[in-house]
């Protein structure tokens, strides 16, 4: 009734179906019934079979051991003592030298980017234009994770104005380009409320972020 | 630098995503990552391991080790499975050192009393669950580790060869006698 696979042993069933099968469908049963299992008298007999280890692999699933808080800040404190900090670049303010980690601009250009609906950054490196000067400013090189639902030429310079905005305003970083990479499709941004009449629309379409 | 009021959140981006963010040495990204990934991996530890303070300090070690890692990280394989990766070669270190690798709790039996009240079920679910646990603890660590990685948590078989460092057909045969272990282990339960 079984026999042994050479390289990777598993029972095959008079019906043919792999016991392994059978028992990946009994633990986690698909939303459609399988019609061959609702009615093969060898599979019931297997499934018969496995039913206590079912029942308690299951109930071993929702009794998860709960680990500690403390394991997160435990890593937390050590990540966060060893920061990366990235290269260090010149604010736009020549005079007083001042300089800016790279590691925190780029966290700042990246939730600014991340404000444009349907965009998320990933990558964010800024390096400086011209070594030779820092008043020259910095070059910000992006990849994105973008939604298709609006042509991309479109988002990607409402990502590059809303990129330069927080460069300038918020750090005081003098930007000479903003290269863009899309490197992954997103789902078309989340909308809140469905449309009913009379109401407004959730958000503007108009290019501008969500709250200006 | 508080001029945004309500930026978009890091907790639903993708893996991907975040772990690009991190290598980069963004904290917060890492942070994301580590609540994502800390139930499942400390779960894994203390099968493997065998007391929850070894798992904890297996998972800590691991996230740690993945932290200063992420610079050379080559994406070549998902985050999930390069941190469940870094882990199993931590509880296989911890383990060599010595410690008890089964888990303590003493094999239940099964209760006597075959009522239907939903308090008695109850109970009967968790004492199962228990004399599972303890059968898993009596299995070869290879094959616990492939149950564990399989059926608690939902690992493909390609996934576990990964973190395994064993093929697929490996995995499939560990599999296969754990859940012939386990059949006749739970059969007093039926």
């Amino acid at each position: 009734m079984a026999v042994d696979h050479p390289l990777s042993p598993d029972e095959e069933l008079t019906c043919g179906r792999l016991l392994s099968q059978v028992w990946d469908q009994a633990l986690n049963p698909a939303p459609a019934e399988d019609p061959h299992t609702m009615t093969c008298p060898s599979c019931h007999e297997a499934i018969a079979s496995l039913a206590a280890l079912k029942a308690a692999t299951r109930a071993l699933r929702g009794q998860a051991p709960t680990y500690l808080q403390s394991l997160a800040h435990g890593v937390m404190n050590i990540v966060r003592s060893e920061a990366r900090l990235g290269r260090l670049l010149p604010l736009a303010d020549p005079v007083l030298d001042l300089r800016i980690a790279e590691s925190a601009a780029a966290k700042v250009l990246r939730q600014a980017a991340d404000n444009v609906p349907g965009v998320r950054a990933a990558a964010c490196r800024l390096a400086p234009a011209d070594n030779s000067d820092a008043a020259d400013g910095v070059a910000v090189a992006l990849t994105l994770a973008a939604s298709l639902d609006r042509p991309l030429p479109e988002r990607t310079d409402e990502v590059r104005r809303a990129v330069i905005h927080a460069a300038e305003r918020t750090i005081g970083l003098h930007v000479t380009a903003v290269d863009i990479t899309v490197i992954e499709a997103l789902d078309p941004p989340h909308t809140p409320d469905p449309p009913s009449p009379g109401s407004a629309p959730p958000e503007t379409r108009d290019g501008r972020p969500r709250h200006g | 630098m508080n001029e945004r009021t309500d930026s978009a959140p890091q907790s639903d981006l993708p893996d991907g995503v975040l772990t690009v963010r991190a290598a980069e040495g963004d904290d917060d990204a890492f942070a994301v990552l580590i609540h994502r990934h800390s139930q499942p991996l400390y779960t894994l530890a203390y099968y493997m391991i065998g007391n929850a303070q070894d798992a904890e300090e297996a998972v800590q070690d691991a996230f740690v080790s993945a932290w200063r890692r992420l610079p050379d990280y080559r994406h070549d394989s998902e985050f999930r499975t390069w941190i469940y990766r870094i882990t199993v070669n931590r509880c296989l270190t911890m383990r060599r050192r010595g410690r008890p690798a089964i888990p303590l709790e003493a094999v239940p039996e099964p209760a006597t009393d075959d009522g239907w009240d939903s308090p008695a079920r109850a109970a009967e679910q968790k004492a199962a669950a228990a004399a599972l646990a303890c059968a898993l603890g009596n299995l070869e660590g290879g094959q616990r580790l492939c149950w564990v990685l399989r059926e608690l948590q939902g690992l493909s078989y390609k996934e576990i060869a990964h973190v395994t460092h064993a093929s697929e057909p490996t995995v499939r045969g560990r599999l296969f006698r754990a859940r012939l272990s386990l059949k006749e282990a739970m059969a007093p339960w039926r």
